[in-house]
């Protein structure tokens, strides 16, 4: 086989295995796991509306802000994970069912029950002072952290396709993290106010804002993107992904995470070891996050690789292009470095992503999308 | 790779595969969704549901409302949450502490007000809207055996008895009291038995003393 011939099979692989460019429907009555979400995601908005339904509306003040300021703390958040939404990218509609499922099912269909037995299970078995210490940490890590991977397992089953491999688990799960991270937010906000009995409702809402928003950092988005990524390295959808010993290993991570997360001032044993074991582990939990961002990224670079190598022979990509836009951040900086402009680097990483949608949209045909995209890559090559 | 008029139409199923409208490939993700969520949202709640309650209060227990501030609960009851003297610290301002005996159970909750104890009642009336249990009766001032001035509104309906008793958690009807930590102790009985636990939740009631610091 000659080179553009390999080129072009290894191109169609690519473009088979990882599903790229393929549509996402949400409508899929003959689906089993489209009734399992409606059902999901149908008795989490009933528990919501009837949660949050409760002093018929003396609490509007303070739902009304938790909703505002949250809504508004989902904006960078959306940025940041639209930034690494790259290489083979995740449609919209997908992930924006995977955030519905984290925030309305996973919070309120399963978490909010699963939770309130599981708290007084701790109690009727350690007693309150334990349960006081250790029964949030002991809880949430099992009861959140399935019912939030539930979400994954079901958009496996709407989009097989599309969700293929470690890196699909990353970002889905950071997507149904996020979700479950904002809508818990609002809850903590509504609970803060009737813990009050209403007083002062904007000031009790802006207080747990401030705390929650900024805790959230290294929150429920976090662990689930760690979560989810075992969980994909356990099933092995792409091929020679599965990794079962690393994915139980991340999946226990995420758990470990969110107990020490929870559980911080019972581990700190209430005193000033607080203060060390906090940014501790912030930078752990965040390296961490880091490490399995870079193993799970492997196989979707090497996907954008084989998409954009025969790009090669048209002069729309070269060698140092095709490294950056298949690389991680050191890739991308080296490609900055080497084009000595920022904003250069930026449009043609940015070309050579559409150009790799377009091929994979098109099956690896010819059409004029795709001849548009290399029109408008090799135009921009112009540009000094 | 297929033309466009070999390619199934989307959301086709092939005759093989479907079972009463459904496409039987689609099963496993949705089964093992169904059955994981199912145990935690009604197995775990059953499992609670089989464990009983071992948290005895036994003479000499003391409970922790934060600040130095404590009640002496009931002996016999269980204590399903909140802390007993010694077993950690306790903040006034978020207790939620709940005692429970039979068909009773007294619920005692910390939060920050400022006023007197009259105006926090009316705002945890406010609060909880028709969410009450029945016909309120006058209001009654209470003191404590330390000398905190309560206030209390009991009420009687078809879905139990309660009683709710407002207190600003410091001696002394001005200055401290104003700033000090409001506490809401909520007693909630079956219907026509509020008498039996009249005694245990007076004495209750008599035994909170504010800390040294109010």
């Amino acid at each position: 086989m000659s080179d553009v011939a390999a080129g072009k099979a290894a191109q169609l692989a690519a473009i088979e295995q990882s599903g790229w460019g393929l549509p996402f429907r949400f409508l899929q009555p003959h689906n089993a796991a489209f009734w399992v979400y409606l059902l999901g995601v149908g008795g989490g908005a009933l528990t919501m509306l009837r949660y949050f339904g409760q002093g018929g509306g003396f609490y509007a003040p303070a739902l009304t802000g938790g909703v505002l300021l949250f809504g508004l703390y989902l904006v960078p958040w959306l940025l940041l994970l639209r930034h690494h939404n790259r290489y083979t990218r995740q449609p919209a509609g997908l992930l924006a069912t995977g955030f519905a499922w984290g925030g309305v099912a996973a919070t309120f269909w399963i978490a909010l029950p699963a939770n309130t037995a599981l708290l007084d299970i701790w109690a009727k078995v350690g007693g309150t002072g334990f349960a006081a210490d250790w029964a949030a940490g002991l809880s949430a890590p099992i009861s959140e952290e399935l019912g939030k991977a539930l979400g994954l397992v079901l958009l496996i089953g709407l989009a097989p396709r599309l969700v293929r491999n470690a890196y699909d688990g990353f970002i889905i799960g950071a997507f149904i993290g996020l979700g479950f991270e904002v809508f818990e937010d609002v809850l903590y906000v509504f609970n803060g106010a009737t813990q009050s009995f209403g007083v002062d409702q904007f000031s009790s809402s802006l207080q747990v804002f401030l705390l929650r928003g900024a805790s959230g950092i290294v929150s429920h988005a976090l662990f689930s993107a760690i979560f989810c990524t075992g969980l994909m390295w356990v099933l092995g959808r792409a091929p020679g992904e599965r990794n079962v010993p690393r994915g139980i290993l991340a999946m226990l991570t995420a758990m470990v995470f969110h107990f020490a997360w929870d559980d911080l001032a019972g581990l700190s044993g209430g005193g000033a070891l607080f203060v060390v074991l906090l940014p501790l582990v912030v930078v752990v939990e965040l390296a961490t996050l880091f490490s399995v961002l870079r193993h799970a990224a492997r196989r979707e670079r090497a996907w954008i690789r084989d998409l954009l190598e025969p790009e090669l022979a048209t002069g729309a990509v070269d060698p140092p292009l095709l490294h950056a836009v298949s690389g991680l951040r050191k890739q991308r900086k080296a490609y900055r470095k080497h084009l000595h402009s920022r904003r250069r680097a930026r449009h043609l990483i940015e070309g050579a992503q559409d150009l790799a949608h377009e091929i994979a949209r098109a099956r690896g045909e010819e059409t004029p999308h795709v001849a548009r995209a290399r029109a408008e890559l090799l135009r921009l090559r112009t540009i000094p | 790779m297929a033309t466009g008029a070999q390619e199934p139409e989307a959301g086709w199923v092939p005759v093989e595969h479907r079972v009463l409208g459904l496409d039987r490939r689609t099963f496993t993700p949705a089964f093992v969704v169904l059955v994981i969520s199912l145990g935690l949202i009604y197995g775990l709640p059953a499992l609670n549901a089989a464990i009983p309650w071992h948290n005895e209060i036994r003479a000499g227990d003391v409970l922790d409302l934060g600040d130095g501030a404590t009640a002496v609960p009931p002996v016999g009851w269980h204590l399903e949450s909140g802390t007993l003297v010694g077993e950690g610290q306790e903040n006034p301002v978020g207790l939620q502490a709940l005692l429970a005996s039979g068909g009773a159970t007294v619920e005692l909750r910390g939060a920050a007000f400022k006023g007197a104890a009259e105006q926090f009642l009316d705002q945890v009336q406010r609060s909880q809207g028709d969410d009450v249990p029945g016909v309120g009766g006058s209001r009654a001032t209470l003191t404590t055996d330390a000398g905190v001035v309560g206030v209390a509104q009991s009420y009687t309906g078809p879905s139990g008895d309660g009683l709710d008793v407002a207190f600003k958690v410091a001696v002394g009807a001005d200055g401290p009291a104003e700033a000090a930590p409001a506490l809401l102790v909520r007693v909630r009985t079956s219907p026509g038995q509020f008498e039996r636990y009249r005694g245990a939740v007076a004495a209750l009631l008599r035994s909170i003393t504010p800390g040294d610091r109010r």
